[in-house]
């Protein structure tokens, strides 16, 4: 018989019938490679596990102690440079506003109190000529105005949707 | 429920006292395959306290249908064959007088001169593993000390079925070619066929 079948009953580990294990000894009293692949196998089998010295829980704590302080302050420092990176674009953004009003702070004081004005008083118009409507009109206007506004509203959409379903310039 | 399980559901959830009981319970295991595959025991405590780091940072992922075990020692084998394989970087020397093993003592060990070759046969065993490639080393670990079947070493180091076999083969028989190689005559007296797993 020759050396292949052994060689793979050895890699397989096969559970070897008593006439094949017969056939094995007598193989692995001739063939070198064969015999030293039997010891392999038997010297693995027979290494033993090694354990870790004494107190390696107590060291994995302070290991992860150290990490989770590592990673709070790993954190921190990302805010940080976060926090600083926004400060320096925000800076660089308002850098034009700023540079004026720290220069020539008048000018654009007077035009953001202005602006300021203008929508005050532009409300202010609006409720006293909305109040004086309120008294003068009747309330069927009211009535005809405001259903008046949705039909225009309604009008403007329905023509909005028909324009949006066929592109125009684009043929069916 | 075993405690296993309870412990494993309690440490994804946050509960670091379970997670303890965890390091407790696989400390030996893993520190066992950490120190057979880097093959000095101050690596395999470091490499092992780092697996059970990133296994706590990772617990909240770990799926409760596959084995435990099976994924630990994963994490464990894969942050060992990415320290070999930045070793292969680094030079350095091992003075051998100074390895410290923790090696379990054997409480049946009556006979003290079979015990001193036992212990010869294992470090030798040993050196030759730290021989192999570090994806076969662990394949290798994980088949003998962790009785591992292919699937599962399949899975743990992301490989295929047929390509563990073939590994396994491969290693073992590289692995007795080193071993006829170094002496033979030492092993002339001891002949496999005369142990009773023959």
């Amino acid at each position: 018989m020759n050396h292949r079948p052994f060689e793979d009953w050895l890699l397989d580990e096969k559970a070897l019938a008593s006439a094949e294990k017969r056939q094995m000894q007598a193989h692995l009293r001739e063939c070198r490679t064969c015999s030293a692949l039997a010891e392999v196998n038997i010297g693995l089998d027979a290494v033993r596990a090694v354990a870790p010295a004494a107190g390696f829980v107590d060291r994995f704590q302070v290991r992860l102690a150290a990490q989770r302080r590592l990673q709070r302050r790993m954190t921190a420092v990302g805010f940080a440079v976060l926090g600083i990176s926004g400060l320096a674009i925000l800076a660089w953004f308002a850098w034009p506003v700023l540079h004026g009003l720290l220069y020539t702070p008048s000018e654009p004081l007077t035009a953001w109190l202005t602006a300021l004005t203008a929508i005050w008083a532009t409300l202010q118009a609006w409720g006293r000529a909305g109040s004086v409507l309120l008294r003068v009109l009747p309330g069927f206007v009211w009535v005809s105005l405001v259903m008046a506004a949705v039909g225009w509203s309604l009008m403007w959409v329905v023509s909005l949707m028909k324009f949006a379903k066929i592109p125009q310039g684009v043929a069916r | 429920m075993t405690d296993e399980k309870a412990w494993i559901i309690q440490a994804q959830h946050g509960d670091d006292e379970a997670f303890t009981r965890l390091v407790e319970t696989y400390q030996t295991p893993v520190f066992n395959l950490c120190y057979r595959m880097l093959g000095e025991p101050e690596a395999a405590e470091d490499a092992a306290q780092e697996a059970f780091l990133k296994a706590y940072k990772n617990i909240a992922r770990y799926d409760r249908e596959r084995s435990f075990p099976t994924w630990l020692l994963a994490i464990a084998a894969h942050h060992c064959i990415d320290k070999l394989r930045r070793r292969r970087y680094l030079t350095f020397s091992i003075d051998e007088d100074e390895e410290r093993t923790y090696e379990l003592p054997d409480r049946n060990a009556l006979d003290p001169e079979a015990e001193f070759i036992r212990r010869q046969e294992q470090d030798h065993m040993h050196k030759l593993l730290c021989t192999l490639d570090p994806t076969d080393r662990a394949a290798l670990i994980l088949r003998y000390w962790y009785d591992c079947s292919e699937v599962e070493i399949a899975q743990a180091l992301e490989l295929t079925v047929p390509a563990v076999k073939s590994r396994l083969h491969r290693t073992r028989r590289a692995l007795a070619k080193r071993y006829q190689d170094e002496a033979p005559e030492a092993r002339a007296e001891r002949r496999p066929y005369e142990s009773p797993a023959f």
